[in-house]
């Protein structure tokens, strides 16, 4: 007779969802994971944040370094959109004392995908304290 | 001491003094305080830490390899410093050690340094910086110093962990948490915490470099804030915006 103890329902739920949340992680860290600097391009990734509210979208970015009258924010997909900065200096990977890689950079890039419909035409914009903030009104929902 | 934990001394460590903690956490104030600290005082690494609980990482200096969580010293000063994102499942084993080894060096007094996340940051002008206690007569200590106390709320992280320690433990301990942004390394608010830490210990801290070099650093954080962010979220950092249900 088999000693194996039947499990109930609960704990196949609990790992079922403990390898998921495995397997996405895993999943995650296959595609998202790369440099946050392409040296083909010059560019480096800034660090950026979306905040969705029920009125607005807020696109937040740290552009250390960077030109404010070079600021760009530019559709590039339905649902994504671009910022580009120049920097005030070019930056290489030896000021970092990184000599084992080359490459020098002076455009901050990112992109960042917006997961609501928004009225890109109506975004307000403002760059203070070196982080750089995007208001994008959300398009009207119809009435229920 | 946890097994799985060690720490190995380099050079003879002072006895007596103050140990301070800069862990990766929110805008990385208490990492680029500690790194501020390291360089005005010209500390030097005294021990670091070897443990299969850390990531497999080594930090490469001149060539040579390095733990990522090191402490430095002074004849009077502990600084346990991490540059790379401590895990939530790996911090309780992590600060235990830590603690019961400043603890065999009679360390007088642990200090967390850390930030605490506002929304509206980038409009704020001069930031404010909370101090929590281990005990009520370290709280005093603070108060008297004109520190605002953080009354009620959640505190998550390594810091969490060293205060509910150091009360259980009966160490004196006392967390500064300067006001700052959640996902983005903030200079500004390391040097905030810096001028109240130096009311709480009585020395001098010339922060003028950490503000000169404010966009450098930021650009440098980027990649431990990038990972930090990881961590903080499968910590449920956001739960320190929780209002609490404390009833007394």
């Amino acid at each position: 007779m088999s000693n194996k103890r039947r499990r109930s329902i609960f704990e196949i739920f609990e790992e079922y969802f403990e390898n998921l949340e495995k397997w996405t992680e895993r999943f995650r860290e296959a595609l998202i994971e790369k440099p946050s600097w392409d040296h083909r391009a010059c560019t480096m990734e800034p660090l950026s944040n979306i905040m969705v509210t029920p009125t607005e979208v807020i696109v937040t970015s740290d552009l250390p370094y960077a030109e404010e009258n070079t600021i760009h924010v530019k559709p590039v997909s339905e649902d994504t959109i671009e910022i580009l900065a120049k920097m005030k200096r070019k930056i290489r990977l030896d000021d970092f004392g990184i000599t084992h890689y080359k490459g020098g950079f002076q455009t901050l890039r990112c992109q960042i995908r917006i997961p609501v419909s928004v009225d890109i035409d109506k975004m307000e914009v403002r760059f203070k304290r070196g982080i750089f903030e995007i208001r994008l009104p959300r398009k009207q929902e119809r009435d229920i | 001491m946890s097994k799985e934990v060690k720490i190995i001394e380099r050079k003879d460590v002072p006895h007596d003094g103050i140990m301070l903690f800069g862990f990766p956490d929110v805008g990385l104030v208490g990492v680029i305080a500690a790194s501020h600290l390291i360089s005005e005082f010209k500390l030097t690494e005294v021990a670091s830490m070897d443990s299969r609980l850390l990531p497999p990482l080594i930090v490469l200096h001149e060539g040579l390899p390095h733990s990522p969580v090191r402490i430095f010293g002074n004849h009077d000063i502990l600084l346990a410093v991490s540059e790379t994102a401590i895990s939530s499942d790996t911090i309780y084993p992590i600060m235990h050690t830590l603690i019961d080894w400043g603890t065999s060096k009679n360390v007088k007094m642990m200090i967390s340094m850390s930030g605490i996340p506002v929304q509206d940051r980038q409009d704020i002008e001069k930031l404010n910086v909370f101090a929590a206690a281990s005990n009520p007569e370290t709280l005093k200590v603070v108060q008297n110093k004109g520190i605002q106390v953080l009354k009620e709320g959640y505190m998550v992280g390594p810091q969490a962990i060293m205060m509910q320690y150091c009360a259980s433990t009966k160490i004196p301990a006392i967390t500064l948490l300067a006001q700052c942004f959640f996902n983005y390394p903030d200079p500004e608010a390391a040097a905030a915490l810096l001028k109240e830490l130096t009311r709480v210990l009585g020395i001098k801290v010339d922060v003028s470099k950490l503000l000169e070099k404010g966009e450098e650093i930021r650009l440098r954080a980027r990649d431990v804030m990038k990972r930090t962010r990881q961590e903080l979220s499968k910590m449920k950092k956001t739960q320190e915006y929780d209002i609490p249900l404390y009833v007394s």
